[in-house]
Parts: C-alpha cells; structure tokens; sequence
C-alpha cells in the first residue's frame, strides 16, 4: 500500500463522490463514444434505410412500408425465411442432443478422454471461411474425399453431388455446422456435468437405479439450465448464418439454402454482380432479422431471471 | 485406420483382465463390462476420427503433388512442399498474415484497454444513469451482424474509410466492446469491494485503485476477453470481405476465400494455404487450451 501515494487526505465526502462520478463518466467515455458512432447511429441507419428506396449511391427515397410489403410478395423472402426456421430448428435439435450425449458419455472416464477434448475443439477455433471452403473439398461431386470413400467402400450408389442437389445441399451444410460445433457446445454441457454433485449418483445407484435411469432422472434435469443455455445460443445463431452457407453454395442451388442472411448480403452487395444493389430492401431483411433474433433473447432473458431467482 | 489405435486399448483390456481373474463367478459381469467398455472406446475412436479427419486430409492434400491429387489415393503417393512454396511466393499469403495481424493487434489491444476500463466503471464507480446506460450497451449484443453491415459501410464510406484497415479495426473495436465490456464488469464484480474501500480510505486517487489494485487483479477476466476478441477478430469474414476492396489490403479470411477462385483447381494450393491460414489459431489453442475453454464456455454461459 506504499505505493498509492496519500494526497487528499482532508477530501471531503462530497468531493469524494463527486471525483468516483467524474472517473465513472471518464472511464466509459470511449467505449460510449465507440459504441455510438459504430453500432448506435447505424443500427438506427438501418431501420431508417429500411423504409427508403435506395441503391447506395443516389439520393434514398423515403417509400415507408413498400419494402415490407414487397417482401410479404416475394417468393424468395419466403424460401429463404423457411429455409432459416428448418436450419434454426435442426442445428437446435441436433446441436443440443448430440453434445449433451457425448459430454454424458466422456463424462462416463475413459483413458485419453482429454486428447479426445483437445481434438474436438480444435474446429470450435477455425473460421467459418475455412470450414465451409474445407468441406466444400470434401463434398465436391468429382474429387471430393468423401465421394472418394463412398465409392472405395462399395458404396458408389451413395456417391451425390452434395452441394449441388437442392435435397442435399441443405442437410449437407447442417452437418458442416454440427462437425465445427460440437466440441463447443460438448464443453459446455461438460462443464455442467462436473458440477453435479456425485452424491446424486452414489445414492440413485444404491436405490438399484441403472445408467439410463440416471441419465434421465438426474443426469438431464440437473443439466436444464444449461440445456436452455445451449439452446438460446443455437437459435441466435441459426437466425443470422450466413458464412457457411454464402461460402459453400452462395444460397443455391437454384434458393434451396437461402436463408435471410444470404438474401441480405446479395441483395445488398450482389452475389455476382448482377441487377442493381437495393439496400433499402436488404436493409428492411435485416429488420427481419432483428425481430427473429429478438424474440431468441427475450426467450434467454427470461430464462436467465429464473436462474437468478433459483440460485 | 483401426489397426493404427489397436494398441492403447489392447493395453488397456489386458489391464482390466488382470483385475478380472480373481473373482471368477463374476465373470459373466466382467464380460459385460469388457464388452462395454470395448464399445465405448470404439465410439470415443470414431467420434475422434470424425472430428480430425477433415483437418488430416487437408493437410495431406496441402502436400501432394498438384498432378496426383485427383488419383482418389487417401495417403499421397510422395510428399511435397511445391504447394507451400507456390501459396507463399505467387499467392503471397503471408501479406494477407501479417494484415490479418496487423488488425487482429490493434483491435483486440484497444478492447481489452476500453473494455476493462468501462467494466470497471459498471462494476465499482457509482454514477448517474450507470444501470440503463449499461443496458442499452448490453441490448445492442442482440443485433446480429449482417443487420448493421449495410449502414456501417455507407457510414464508413462516408468518413472516407472504406477499403481502409483503419476503418475495419474501429467498426471491430466498436462491434467487440459491448460484450467485452459485460464480461469485464461480471469479472470486476468478482473482486471485493473492501479493497477499493481500502484504497480510498488509504488516500489513493481512483485511478490510483484501478491501476494498481483491481487491474493486477483482474487478469484471468482480462484473459478471457482476449481470447475471444482474438479468436473473433481473427476469424471474422464478412466485415473484412465489404470494407476491403484491394487485394493487397485484404485480411486472411477474405484472402482465403478468394484463392478458390484464382486457382479452383490447385487443390495442393488451396489446401495448403487454408492450412497456413488456421495455423496461428490453432497453435495459440494448444499451447493455451486451458485459457481457451475456460474463457470460451464462460462466455458463453455468462452471455
């Protein structure tokens, strides 16, 4: 305490206040300064941007709600709309269901479980670019390894043009984020399973309770506050992909894996060049977007006032 | 693939046997077990395989001859550096490295610095209007990315920073501080209030308490939010892809994403320049895993 030299020492209480209010305005002046000129002025930019016609470089238009009610008329919006709700809703299922498995089987100790943990992390840290370029290697119709095996296997008649099919494409791409996700979502269940006290398990196995019996009576409702955790994450998430699927098949083929984010950036920036940039349309997308990702975190908000109030 | 793994649980069996032989009427159990347990780590070998083996077979790729690559041959027939050399001198791959170093430096120095000052702030100092001025900085982490990206460009291009790595590093400083600053001020929260009581009652100026006593202190929070902004910054496309428009400016991950359409059909080259691209990450992972799960799932259940 040498160090913190005394050099106030008659400051009086009010001063004292009055300098803690100074620092606290001082200390996140930047961040605020930041936060407005980069996430406040465009967000509200945005919305203004939605209810305008406007190709970026011109004079915008003011047009009020013709945007929204050209996206209720337009057969792609609602492609891709629905193309989102099946991604959200699956990457959801199969992104909760399949790591809370695994975390419950590692958990179980097995020798050389935590080389298994370091190696099925080691996607959770690569880019989506990286991924979606690695597996659009993989799933290439022609050169593409997994073809390569189906074939070497004897099963050539499983051979697809993965990305290509508009029945596969999609499946194709959920499999991608499930492979780069599952360590992530694994560690967090993990976590979770570690603080389960093992005397829930000592006494449910003296009752004569079996494995399965422990998973589902205790092992799952222990884990729910997780669960719902896991959950909000995976469907804030689905809501607003779009550097897996733009990287892989750029919303085809032919909109069968376009979802709203996809829609937004072509329509915003163009996919290949073609057709005028729209960005009031694009940007009254993205106030889809916003709604549907609003509704995911009032659902994490609510559950995270019921964890407060039982711990 | 399988004969490769045999060993470890053949070690492993001949261990539990050696338990196993004693109480022989048991043994019907004890084949249960065995049983189990054989399944067991042949679903722990499988999910393993499943995970890497996508990494593996890129590097392997990166490392075959351009001319055998479509032979259909998982192990190439001879290795080769030819993609490494072609990706470093005619692709330049490491201009876009440093870049994406460059960015990645500044943005997460001036989060982890603005972060760690203003959680302090909520955390410790008492203001006015402290309560909903932080939640509207924490209702903005809603808005997912591509809804600000059109507004962000116009606005970028009108402070004339578009295709600038000036302008990518502010619209990332500005993206990354909202939930820097929640994980700092949760982490700050940690930390006792008697110590800043302490410090005031000792004479110590409020920068003096910040600098000397809660910062030493606050260093696994500071972790954490490193790690993020890193591996957020780092891995980050669609920004970096619409604010840069010149080549050389570009970032590793919109650079990666243009080498397929230069050379499509170079497999060797793609692959070896994917590989170099996740190389810094993935090294930083392993030699800090610990930091890195901890921080990334904390995140994660705090966000």
């Amino acid at each position: 305490m040498a160090m913190i030299e005394a050099k106030h020492p008659g400051t009086s209480l009010l001063n004292f206040r009055t300098r803690q209010k100074l620092y606290g305005y001082l200390f996140i002046l930047p961040t605020y300064i930041f936060f407005l000129v980069f996430i406040a002025i465009p967000f509200f930019g945005a919305l203004g941007i939605s209810m305008t016609e406007w190709a970026g470089y011109d004079q915008p238009r003011f047009t009020g709600a013709k945007n929204f009610i050209n996206l209720y008329h337009d057969r792609i919006f609602w492609i891709a709309l629905r193309n989102t709700f099946f991604y959200t809703a699956t990457t959801t299922v199969l992104q909760t269901v399949i790591p809370l498995l695994v975390a419950v089987f590692i958990h179980a100790g097995w020798r050389g479980s935590v080389f298994f943990r370091t190696v099925l992390f080691i996607p959770v840290v690569i880019s989506f670019v990286v991924t979606a370029l690695l597996w659009q290697m993989i799933y290439d119709p022609n050169f593409g390894v997994l073809n390569s095996v189906l074939t070497a296997i004897g099963l050539e008649a499983w051979t697809q043009p993965w990305l290509a099919d508009a029945s596969t494409a999609m499946p194709a791409i959920i499999f991608v984020s499930l492979w780069q996700s599952l360590g992530f979502y694994m560690l967090i269940f993990f976590a979770g399973l570690q603080s389960i006290p093992a005397e829930l398990y000592e006494s449910a196995s003296m009752d004569g309770a079996n494995t399965w019996q422990k998973l589902i009576y205790i092992t799952i409702p222990m884990l729910w506050p997780i669960t719902t955790v896991v959950i909000v994450i995976n469907i804030i998430g689905g809501v607003k992909v779009f550097e897996l699927i733009y990287v892989m098949t750029t919303g085809g083929p032919n909109h069968a894996t376009e979802v709203l984010g996809t829609y937004l950036y072509i329509t915003a920036f163009g996919a290949t060049g073609g057709g005028s940039p729209s960005m009031g349309y694009a940007a009254a997308i993205g106030v889809v977007i916003l709604a549907l990702a609003m509704v995911g975190t009032i659902i994490q908000f609510r559950i995270m006032k019921e964890r407060s109030n039982v711990y | 693939m399988s004969t490769k793994v045999a060993p470890p649980h053949e070690t492993a069996l001949s261990g539990d046997y050696a338990k196993v032989a004693r109480p022989r009427r048991l043994s019907i159990y004890r084949a249960q077990y065995i049983a189990g347990r054989l399944l067991g780590y042949l679903i722990l070998i499988m999910l393993t395989v499943l995970s890497s083996f996508p990494l593996v077979w890129m590097i392997l790729t990166s490392l075959r001859d351009r001319r055998e690559v479509f032979s259909g041959i998982l192990l190439p027939k001879e290795l080769t550096l030819a993609a490494y050399k072609f990706i470093l001198t005619e692709f330049r791959i490491l201009d876009f490295l440093w870049n994406s170093i460059l960015v990645t430096f500044f943005t997460v120095l001036a989060v982890v610095i603005l972060a760690t000052l203003a959680g302090y702030a909520f955390a410790h100092l008492d203001f006015w209007g402290k309560e909903i001025i932080f939640l509207i900085l924490l209702g903005t982490l809603m808005v997912p990315g591509p809804v600000l990206i059109i507004p962000l460009f116009l606005q970028l291009r009108d402070f004339g920073l578009i295709d600038s790595r000036l302008g990518l590093i502010l619209a990332y400083i500005g993206g990354g501080l909202a939930f820097s600053v929640f994980l700092m001020r949760s982490y700050f929260k940690t930390l006792p209030t008697e110590l800043i009581d302490a410090g005031r009652v000792d004479g110590a100026s409020e920068f003096g308490i910040f600098w000397r006593i809660m910062l030493p202190l606050a260093r696994p929070g500071i972790a954490t939010v490193l790690i993020f902004q890193f591996m957020g910054t780092w891995n980050e496309f669609i920004f970096a892809a619409t604010v840069l428009h010149t080549p050389a400016l570009r970032t590793l991950q919109p650079a990666v994403f243009a080498l397929v359409g230069r050379y499509s059909t170079n497999w060797p080259a793609l692959a070896a320049g994917l590989t170099i691209s996740i190389l810094p990450i993935v090294i930083t992972y392993v030699l800090m895993q610990r930091q890195f799960v901890a921080g990334l799932t904390a995140g994660a259940i705090k966000g």
